[in-house]
């Protein structure tokens, strides 16, 4: 197990043009952790993992790896092995060219090169493909080859932007698990970009959500899945999205839709205030916030309720489909514990 | 079903006389360079005649022999093509990838010079060769067969290089690659294709070079497209000799379009359908 | 395992290392180009328009000396020079049309044609490799020559006669005419080849569903659709017209007297046929500003489209 790979950002600002891309980011990760950067597009996730790489410079901040101040240095001269989206894999080459291309780099003789070049491949499951070349190849295992050229080079840091995305579903699941065994077994801080929230939250030891150039939440999986920071982030977090409805706070109660339920964590304050509410927690009820029934998705296994409630669509997830029917009038109740109170003007959690 | 075998006679009686008219010079100059000079002269014109070697001999071995031509023009293309390359596809990949101040500039300009017609450029070659004696010389009409070759190659390898995608340079540098092991370990395999191409047409264009090698050259460098007039003159056509010479000195154009078709084709229309103008 | 990376020391050289090393790169690999290319035409430019302010005769040194615009004022009143000029128009602008119609309309029977497309794409090839000048002597001589050319032949067996195709001053413009665009239609040829076979069938049938006629197809969908690739074949066709030189050297010379001289043949007869170089290079400074102009205005053109 490495106990190197340790990776600080400090006030990192990146700006193209006019555009900034990133306001002052600060974040850590430990060694050996598998963090996600996880966000909208363009919301700064891949420019902070290429600067990470060395692919992109700063116009302000630090780039601490292993508290030596890499903000300046080249791409190569780093320690860290980065998958692409696309891949990169070269085209001209086979396989067993492609992963023994970083050794060949620094020198190493061939024969030591292609033991290690078996042994990564081995890693991925693809040292019966050594000899083809990578148009030869179908989509996951290009995927490994391109994992196996990371490996090969021992890195203190693994670097992986969008690595599924081209993938088809199952493919996708499959290799995710894949990836975490992998990253268990080598020990490596792999840092991994996704604009994919359920991906993030099944392979992530702890994760960084972005929006907008900034990182508005950092923590494990759960936390920020149990407590969003922030309206935004909870709305990103879920499938499907957590309802937020405008509603007043008084004295531990929410008044919505016409309706007074309670709610835990008030902290005496009042107000205008968003109330969430994950599709998970609503309920129907004898009596509570009046809704209709606008459209039923039956999935089988479980059913996702569509309904007009004080003008708005929610969402509510429940076992079975309970014998509603389009139109219905009903009544929606949540789990006082399970509501999510947030400023209205600011979207900050209270 | 009788309409469409009638359109499809129709198509191919077309598609024979566009074969017809586009091969009809080489294949009557060959006929005609194995006729003799009475049989040439012929009305009405003699297709079954005796065939002779005489014109080709006469024009290989002879007195007009044009076999030091065929020297000049190998030795001038050869150059020409090779330096073209050394210089072109470095720049072209500088120009395609790379960043650096004044980098649009430098592409307008070559796209520019590309331009020139060269009765511009022939006026004061002769006027500067002439005055420090580079008239007639291989090096002195080498180096100026560059002036249309370079832009030329440059503009050719430039849409070859941004066929790439973005990421190689990324992921070799990340390997440890560094500028110049990355541009030749892993970009310029991926182009061969394109420098193949690109290595055609500028020894096309160099070998049927003329203006700049009448003007430029003399007796003792004179590639076969001047050696052609030999054969001409106010007197006299020696008609099949003159066919039996343009044979000769086309055969290497010929031979290299025949064997490399498809891949002129595709430069050809990679040409046009990128572009020459730079973004 | 022998094979242990260790991880350089990071170097910190500054804000601008990255980008500057990419910057001396670039410039190592493009300046011995760039200071070729400007050795080979912007100086030897300079050189000519220095040149075109001087009356030089290489004939008569003597008279050699600094003649400020009177070259260009003589160039005014020329009537040689301003048929020239309209020579040249003629030329390229029936060229560049007739290789562009021609082409297109090739191509679009030759893709009806389900098999050997093959040998015509070889068949194309064969005009665009030859030397120009060959072409020249080639439709010179056994083609266009009286009692021996084949034209001749044909036109004597059609009981339509002989013609001087390149002695009579209409005819020879004519004949020019044809060479350049016997020997360039192919390429126009196989570029609309090339390009009408990318085009996506699924617009067609859509517009065969509206119930369009093969000719609304043509102008409605067709043509917007290729038409970068006809813009791109003007412009390179446009360029090899304006300087074409060597086909029209072979076949005529410039003549029958002037009949076939547009600017350039002027311009190289005048400096190295009569020797007058002085004004040779203002009337090849003028077939420069035209040739960069209209190219300017071709690449707007291309752009703003």
């Amino acid at each position: 197990m490495k106990q190197s790979g340790n990776v600080r950002m400090e006030g990192v600002v990146k700006q193209h043009g006019s555009f900034t891309a990133l306001h002052g980011l600060d974040l850590e990760i430990r060694p050996g952790e598998f963090f996600a950067l996880l966000g909208p597009s363009g919301s700064g996730k891949t420019t902070t993992l290429r600067i990470l790489a060395g692919l992109e410079s700063v116009n302000a901040g630090r780039v601490l790896l292993d508290n030596a101040d890499v903000t300046h240095a080249e791409p190569g001269a780093r320690d860290v092995a980065m998958v692409f989206q696309s891949y990169a894999l070269y085209p001209h080459m086979t396989v067993a060219e492609n992963i023994g291309f970083p050794l060949k780099m620094i020198g190493t003789p061939a024969a030591a090169r292609s033991a290690a070049v078996q042994d990564a491949a081995a890693k991925v499951g693809i040292a019966h493909l050594l000899s083809r070349r990578p148009g030869q190849l179908s989509g996951g295992q290009q995927q490994r080859c391109a994992l196996a050229r990371a490996i090969v080079r021992q890195p203190r840091l693994f670097l992986l932007d969008e690595p599924l995305s081209n993938l088809d579903a199952k493919l996708r699941i499959e290799t995710r698990a894949e990836l975490r065994r992998l990253q268990r077994s080598l020990g490596v801080t792999m840092v991994y970009v996704t604009h994919d929230q359920e991906e993030a939250m099944t392979v992530a030891d702890r994760m960084a959500v972005f929006m907008e150039g900034r990182v508005v939440q950092v923590g494990t999986p759960k936390s920020i899945f149990q407590r969003p920071a922030s309206a935004a982030v909870a709305s990103f977090i879920g499938t499907p999205p957590m309802n937020m409805l405008p509603a007043r706070l008084e004295a531990g109660m929410v008044e919505v839709a016409g309706a007074r339920l309670p709610v835990a964590e008030a902290g005496g304050q009042s107000g205008a205030v968003t109330l969430g509410v994950r599709p998970g927690d609503l309920r129907i009820a004898p009596d509570g916030m009046p809704a209709t029934v606008e459209f039923i998705e039956d999935l089988g296994d479980s059913a996702v309720v569509l309904l007009q409630l004080a003008g708005q669509q929610v969402k509510l997830r429940a076992a079975n489909a309970q014998a509603l029917t389009e139109g219905q009038p009903v009544f929606l109740r949540f789990d006082p514990a399970a509501a999510h109170l947030f400023d209205s003007a600011s979207g900050l959690r209270l | 079903m009788k309409r469409h075998a009638l359109r499809h006679a129709m198509l191919w009686l077309v598609a024979g006389l566009l074969l017809a008219v586009w091969a009809f010079p080489v294949l009557w100059g060959l006929l005609t360079s194995f006729k003799s000079e009475r049989d040439v002269l012929a009305y009405p014109p003699v297709w079954l005649f005796e065939p002779t070697l005489a014109n080709y001999r006469e024009v290989l071995f002879g007195a007009s022999s044009i076999l030091p031509n065929l020297w000049s023009s190998m030795v001038v293309s050869c150059s020409a093509t090779l330096l073209t390359m050394l210089f072109a596809v470095p720049a072209a990949y500088a120009l395609a990838r790379l960043n650096y101040p004044a980098k649009r500039a430098s592409g307008f300009y070559v796209l520019a010079t590309q331009m020139l017609p060269p009765m511009g450029l022939i006026i004061p070659y002769y006027l500067v060769l002439q005055k420090i004696g580079g008239l007639d010389t291989y090096s002195g009409l080498t180096a100026l067969y560059l002036s249309f070759s370079l832009p030329f190659a440059i503009w050719l390898m430039v849409s070859y290089f941004e066929d790439i995608p973005y990421e190689m340079e990324e992921a070799a540098l990340l390997d440890r690659a560094g500028r110049l092991r990355t541009l030749w370990y892993v970009i310029l395999p991926q182009v061969r294709g394109g420098i193949a191409v690109t290595t055609i047409f500028v020894f096309l264009n160099a070998w049927n070079e003329f203006l700049f090698a009448v003007v430029l050259g003399g007796n003792k460098v004179r590639p076969v497209t001047v050696a052609m007039f030999n054969f001409i003159s106010v007197e006299q056509t020696q008609w099949a000799r003159l066919a039996a010479g343009a044979m000769l000195a086309m055969a290497p154009v010929i031979l290299i379009g025949l064997a490399a078709q498809r891949h002129i084709v595709k430069g050809l229309t990679v040409g046009a359908v990128k572009g020459g103008g730079r973004r | 395992m022998a094979h242990t990376l260790t991880a350089a020391p990071a170097r910190d050289a500054g804000p601008v290392t990255l980008a500057r090393q990419e910057q001396r790169f670039a410039l190592a690999l493009l300046a011995p180009a760039l200071v070729l290319l400007l050795l080979t035409t912007t100086i030897p430019l300079v050189y000519l328009a220095w040149n075109s302010l001087h009356r030089i005769d290489l004939g008569m040194p003597w008279l050699s000396g600094f003649a400020g615009l009177d070259n260009y004022v003589k160039m005014g009143n020329d009537p040689r020079f301003w048929s020239s000029l309209w020579l040249t128009v003629v030329y390229t602008c029936s060229t560049v049309a007739l290789q562009v119609v021609v082409g297109l309309s090739l191509a679009l029977l030759v893709l009806q044609i389900p098999r050997g497309q093959g040998l015509l794409r070889i068949g194309a090839i064969l005009p665009i490799v030859l030397a120009p000048v060959v072409v020249g002597l080639f439709w010179r001589t056994l083609v266009l020559a009286p009692d021996v050319g084949l034209v001749d032949l044909v036109t004597r067996s059609l009981g339509l006669g002989s013609y001087n195709w390149l002695g009579d001053p209409q005819l020879a413009l004519i004949s020019v005419i044809a060479i350049h665009t016997w020997q360039w239609t192919p390429f126009a040829f196989l570029v609309m080849l090339a390009t009408l076979s990318t085009l996506p069938s699924d617009v067609y049938e859509a517009a065969r569903l509206d119930r369009a006629r093969p000719w609304q197809r043509f102008v409605y969908i067709t043509l917007p659709l290729i038409r970068p690739a006809i813009v791109m074949v003007v412009i390179m066709r446009t360029m090899t017209a304006l300087s074409a030189f060597a086909a029209i050297f072979a076949a005529t010379g410039g003549g029958p007297g002037s009949a076939t001289e547009i600017l350039n043949l002027y311009a190289y007869r005048t400096s190295f046929s009569e020797l007058n170089i002085g004004y040779g290079a203002s009337l090849a400074m003028v077939l420069m500003g035209i040739t960069l102009a209209i190219s300017w205005l071709m690449f707007r053109l291309r752009r703003s489209r």
